[in-house]
């Protein structure tokens, strides 16, 4: 049995383990399904990384048509990722910080960690310094939809949040609320 | 880490900007949805041609109309909001600006009542003096330093030369230079005739 990578419709390549049938199955034995999980995992990063997907949900395993069909199914070897086994690797990425529930207290659905709320941080911070925005007010609805697509285009707004938080304890960033809504303010990194 | 003392208070006017931002964010999420029901009017005006009801897909029409009318509106609008914040944002900018120019001023004036004309007059004046005094002092010294020991000085100079000279008279003989003469020179006539008869003497010997 020869195993080759696959690059999808949409550019995206594809490892070779993922033309192996065993890959689809959930395992009985632990070890080998941790390694399974792990493989799941980097898969799942890679590809919500490559097409920009921030959420991976079990309704994306149970039925066609979803982000996530050129991962979870394989058709040239007629193999699907079962919702219950989905449901197995994203706890695992949830304990392991590579992804939350998100809404909370539920878990069909996972925000994922491609970049960790930190990296975001850090990225949001260059955003903001490098289009010189610095010292404005900015909405949250101006830097997930920005004019100009940037990094930060459809960031979901629980992990904007997030990082705008981690920022703000390093008093880089200020929230400001009036009657309307919410607005952040970005300052210069002070070093420490 | 004082996270309270390095960010800056919310002002007022920072709520004014938020607040006209998010109403253009508002502005901006309405002109979305016009967009989507201005697509779903051509859509429906389509299907209604599709079936042959005239009327109902021109209705479509005049209603796709009257929100593109909508959507005019709102860009307008947007311009306005988008002009005040900038405006805002460009009067803070001339605030904190003229409000470092006030400092500026302030510093110069404090240097400058420490430096009046009147103190550097003074001042001019004062180092005048203390270098005419220094002046003094150096003829002074200069003065009562002559008298006794210039002699002295004059004396080492001499004997230095003295102990210069004989290396001297060691160095002379390898330049050859010529005696000075010791006759004096003959001048006027006796050197000019010479020199006639060698002319006559030249002048004979051509015709010949």
């Amino acid at each position: 049995m020869t195993l080759a990578s696959f690059t999808t419709p949409s550019g995206f390549l594809l490892p070779s383990i993922h033309s192996a049938p065993p890959f689809f199955t959930q395992q009985p034995n632990p070890n080998t399904q941790s390694i399974v999980t792990e493989n799941w995992t980097r898969l799942i990063l890679t590809y919500a990384r490559y097409r920009r997907l921030f959420f991976i949900k079990l309704e994306d395993a149970e039925t066609k048509g979803g982000d996530w069909d050129e991962v979870l199914r394989n058709e040239r070897i007629n193999r699907q990722l079962f919702p219950s086994h989905l449901s197995h690797i994203l706890s695992q990425m949830v304990e392991r910080n590579q992804a939350v529930y998100e809404p909370q207290k539920q878990t069909r659905s996972v925000l994922l960690y491609w970049r960790l709320p930190e990296e975001w941080a850090e990225v949001l911070h260059e955003w903001v310094t490098t289009t010189g925005q610095l010292n404005s007010i900015l909405t949250f609805y101006e830097i997930i939809e920005p004019p100009i697509e940037s990094v930060l285009s459809g960031i979901p707004m629980t992990l904007l949040r997030k990082a705008i938080s981690i920022l703000g304890r390093t008093g880089r960033a200020q929230i400001i609320s009036v009657a309307d809504g919410e607005g952040v303010r970005f300052f210069a990194g002070t070093g420490k | 880490m004082g996270g309270s003392q390095s960010v800056p208070k919310v002002t007022a006017q920072d709520r004014a900007i938020l607040d006209l931002k998010l109403q253009r964010d508002k502005l901006k999420q309405y002109q979305k949805k016009i967009q989507v029901v201005l697509d779903r009017e051509k859509e429906i005006a389509k299907q209604h041609l599709a079936t042959g009801q005239k009327d109902r897909a021109l209705i479509a029409l005049r209603r796709r109309k009257y929100q593109q009318s909508m959507l005019v509106k709102t860009e307008e609008q947007m311009t306005n909001l988008e002009q005040l914040v900038s405006t805002i944002e460009f009067s803070l900018i001339e605030v904190s600006v003229l409000h470092g120019l006030k400092q500026g001023n302030d510093v110069l004036k404090e240097i400058h009542r420490e430096m009046n004309v009147e103190s550097v007059e003074k001042l001019l004046e004062e180092t005048a003096e203390a270098q005419a005094y220094q002046r003094e002092i150096d003829e002074m010294l200069a003065n009562t330093l002559s008298r006794e020991d210039e002699e002295e000085v004059e004396a080492e100079l001499k004997q230095l030369q003295a102990e210069a000279l004989p290396q001297q008279a060691d160095a002379e003989p390898k330049v050859k230079l010529p005696n000075a003469p010791t006759a004096e020179p003959i001048v006027g006539q006796p050197e000019a005739e010479p020199e006639e008869a060698t002319l006559q003497r030249e002048r004979v010997a051509i015709p010949a």
